[in-house]
């Protein structure tokens, strides 16, 4: 059961680590080619990101030990902002379905990006 | 001293203060606080757990404001004065606690 | 001291983080493979590649392994050093002393016998017996464990014990790995904003630098951590302060504190049988428990053996949480009856030992040692992608002007990145190939892996000519393809004299070897894939395509600022 939830918890970080750096104007123009996002599309990518951090968060400290879960949280979060970052880097398009719900920003709001 | 080029002597000061005088900055800090606590009924190994953990904070503060201090005098100043006085401090509040 | 804020610590960082950054290299390349110290002791000392095992029965297995522990021959002589005469043959025995944690399959036995010395009234010498706990026999000679008694002091000490030395290196090494986190994210001003990033298609100045901000700042909580607590660790060693203006207070604590317990400090000198300790065991499991912290035993130590005035302290293994060994029990030697329990511990103590405990990493958990350990490497990757990128800068403008600076910081830079790599898998090598009844073969192993680092250094004097025209020198792939050889020849090395392949410690599920063949087989992967890309960069340099230096960037400013 633990092991269940200390991976729920590192894919729950790497879903967060994901939509903060897809809130970022330059890795979103990589995973989504040209085409700009809002502004609302940025708040909320940055809202779930940090949303899916705290979740990682609450699932690690009923894994385990409350001594011992921050700083298996912390270490969580270095592994999965360094995969993401190598996504990012050699293969961004591997990112694009955790944004395929955002809808393409139209002409009239693309004063953001 | 702000310049762009600092000479060779002015370096090796710097480099000198900010290892050697922060050594003797922390060590009066350490030695302060240590003896405050002492005198505030702390129990021995907790003073000296406390004052060691602030101590290496201010250790890297100091190297990095070694060199960030425009007035080179004024960092061997603090630095090394600042050391001597608080361990003095330190020594007097020792006297008054034996 | 330069004209602005962030030139001075740009300063700062680049000379703290070059100088020291090559002890830095090594103090967290092995720090890294600490974190698995015993599991490579498994791996180095194949008769204990059996499972972890609980503190065997005190009364039938231990005692009388107790009784037959002797001064080891050295600790003799280093005592007779300090005394100046040789020592009397039946030494009074002190204390004796058994300490485990849940990784360990073989177990200790400790001696500590008293030494008339005038200067040092509380001086003693050691001696201890390895055993199997299944069966309670001495484990022959006295094998190196080359993980817990090689790698782990290698990172905090350097090996260098003349007037703690390398203590004195590595605690500056750790002030400027602080010094060089805290001005990295002052002068790193994009910090959030450039977090992701990482183009490893662009030039090696480039890359470089993205590689050395993410893994610094990804894992900056770890390095700072590590850093901070590694020095709070040794902070006695640095600011000795309870040896020197506070040793009257220091000495009354601990009377007080011995009083407190109930301890008597000296022997009665009358010869008295010890009480069951079993049952003293047993009485320390059963308090803890009713304390909900149940637990196992990690240290037992017996003061005074044998003596009227013995008395038994049991410590609680901490393998559950951060802080480490604690909650002791005192029981009195004679009757079983205890003395103190240790209270729960100050605000100031239980934040002392969990900041011990993170570092000193006691705990059962396989997935937090392994993130450890990426830590650990992000270290790695962190210094040795700064090495890179202030020597690559430098190359094009020593080439110009005929300077030969920039050839010795590039193999400086392959003998302090390379070079503890290579030395480690020469001497686990070593390990598997030198003969079994080779006598000192403890000595010969460490002596392989200190000469293997010289070769690196040498190859690397000999082979980075290169760097004086500002081109990649070809010491970096060949020394990669010599890594990719040595650990190859580890693991095959291990098959051979051991039988022990992956196919069979996998399907046993025997993982403290599993994980190191499997670890050595990853860094020959890593090492290959490296030595190829290295030779095709060397290869398109020669054809004139790219240069390494220049950072073809569009934020111009980046140069000016990187000094």
């Amino acid at each position: 059961m633990a092991e269940l939830l200390r991976l729920a918890a590192f894919v729950s970080s790497l879903c967060g680590m994901a939509w903060l750096a897809l809130a970022m104007p330059a890795h979103w123009q990589q995973v989504r080619g040209g085409a700009r996002r809002s502004q609302r599309a940025a708040r909320s990518l940055r809202g779930l990101g940090a949303g899916a951090l705290a979740l990682s968060l609450l699932l690690s400290l009923r894994a385990d030990h409350p001594t011992i879960a921050p700083l298996v949280w912390v270490m969580m979060l270095t592994a999965a902002a360094i995969l993401v970052a190598v996504t990012l880097g050699s293969r961004p398009e591997w990112l694009r379905p955790l944004v395929a719900f955002v809808p393409r920003a139209s002409t009239r709001d693309s004063n953001a990006a | 001293m702000i310049t762009q080029h600092p000479s060779r002597l002015h370096i090796t000061s710097r480099v000198a203060a900010s290892l050697l005088g922060s050594y003797a900055f922390v060590w009066g800090f350490v030695s302060l606080v240590s003896a405050s606590s002492l005198w505030a009924g702390v129990p021995y190994d907790d003073a000296m757990q406390l004052s060691s953990w602030l101590g290496m904070l201010l250790f890297v503060a100091s190297v990095c404001g070694a060199f960030t201090v425009t007035s080179l005098a004024r960092v061997w100043a603090v630095l090394a004065g600042g050391g001597a006085l608080m361990t003095g401090a330190a020594w007097l509040l020792l006297r008054g606690l034996s | 001291m330069l004209e602005s804020f962030q030139k001075s610590l740009t300063w700062v960082h680049t000379w703290f983080g070059l100088v020291l950054g090559f002890v830095l290299m090594s103090v967290f390349f092995f720090g890294s493979l600490s974190v698995f110290d015993r599991e490579i002791d498994r791996w180095a000392i194949p008769e204990t590649r059996f499972g972890p095992q609980p503190l065997p029965s005190y009364d039938r297995v231990l005692a009388p392994i107790f009784a037959r522990i002797k001064p080891d021959a050295d600790e003799l002589a280093m005592g007779e050093a300090r005394v100046g005469k040789p020592l009397p043959a039946g030494l009074p025995l002190k204390s004796w002393s058994v300490y485990t944690t849940h990784r360990d399959p073989v177990l200790t036995l400790w001696g500590e016998f008293a030494i008339d010395n005038p200067n040092a009234p509380e001086d003693h010498v050691h001696g201890h017996i390895t055993i199997d706990p299944r069966s309670g026999a001495a484990l022959p000679g006295d094998p190196l464990a080359i993980g817990s008694r090689f790698f782990y002091p290698m990172h905090f000490s350097l090996h260098l014990r003349w007037l703690s030395l390398g203590y004195w290196i590595v605690g500056l090494a750790a002030l400027s790995m602080l010094v060089a986190l805290v001005s990295g994210v002052v002068i790193h001003r994009k910090l959030f904003r450039e977090l992701f990033t990482f183009r490893p298609q662009k030039n090696l100045q480039r890359s470089s630098l993205d590689l050395h901000n993410l893994t610094g700042v990804v894992a900056l909580p770890f390095h700072f951590m590590f850093a901070l607590t590694g020095m709070i660790i040794f902070a006695e060693i640095y600011l000795p302060l309870s040896e020197t203006t506070f040793k009257p207070f220091h000495d009354a604590h601990e009377r007080a504190e011995a009083a407190a317990k109930n301890l008597p400090l000296k022997p009665a000198g009358v010869a008295a049988p010890l009480a069951s300790v079993d049952a003293m065991v047993d009485e320390a499991k059963r308090r803890w428990a009713a304390r909900d912290m149940p637990g196992e035993v990690g240290w037992l130590i017996v003061e005074h053996a044998g003596d009227a005035n013995a008395y038994v302290a049991v410590y609680r293994a901490g393998s559950d949480r951060v802080s480490l060994v604690g909650q002791q029990i005192y029981f009195e030697g004679t009757t079983g009856k205890v003395l103190y329990e240790a209270p729960p511990p100050s605000a100031i103590a239980s934040i002392s030992h969990w900041l011990t405990g993170l570092h000193l990493q006691h705990f059962r958990h396989w997935l937090l040692r392994w993130l450890y350990v990426l830590g650990g490497l992000s270290g790695c990757v962190c210094i040795a992608t700064g090495l890179v990128f202030f020597v690559n800068k430098r190359k094009r403008r020593h080439a110009e002007e005929g300077i030969a600076g920039a050839r010795w910081a590039d193999a400086l830079a392959v003998t302090a990145v390379l070079g503890p790599l290579t030395a480690a898998l020469a001497m686990l090598v070593a390990n598997r190939v030198l003969p079994g009844a080779l006598p000192d073969r403890g000595e010969w192993q460490e002596r392989t892996f200190w000469a293997a680092w010289l070769v690196s250094f040498l190859h690397a004097a000999w082979r980075s000519a290169p760097a004086q025209q500002a081109r990649l020198a070809p010491a970096w792939r060949e020394q990669c393809w010599g890594v990719v050889l040595l650990a190859a020849a580890a693991v095959i090395a291990n098959w051979i004299s051991t039988g022990d392949h992956l196919l069979r410690t996998v399907s046993a599920r025997y993982w403290p070897v599993a994980g190191f063949d499997l670890a050595l087989s990853c860094t020959a992967l890593i090492a290959g894939a490296a030595a190829l890309r290295l030779g095709r960069n060397e290869r398109r340099q020669s054809a004139g395509v790219e240069r390494d230096d220049a950072l073809q960037d569009d934020d111009g400013a980046l140069e000016a600022v990187h000094g």
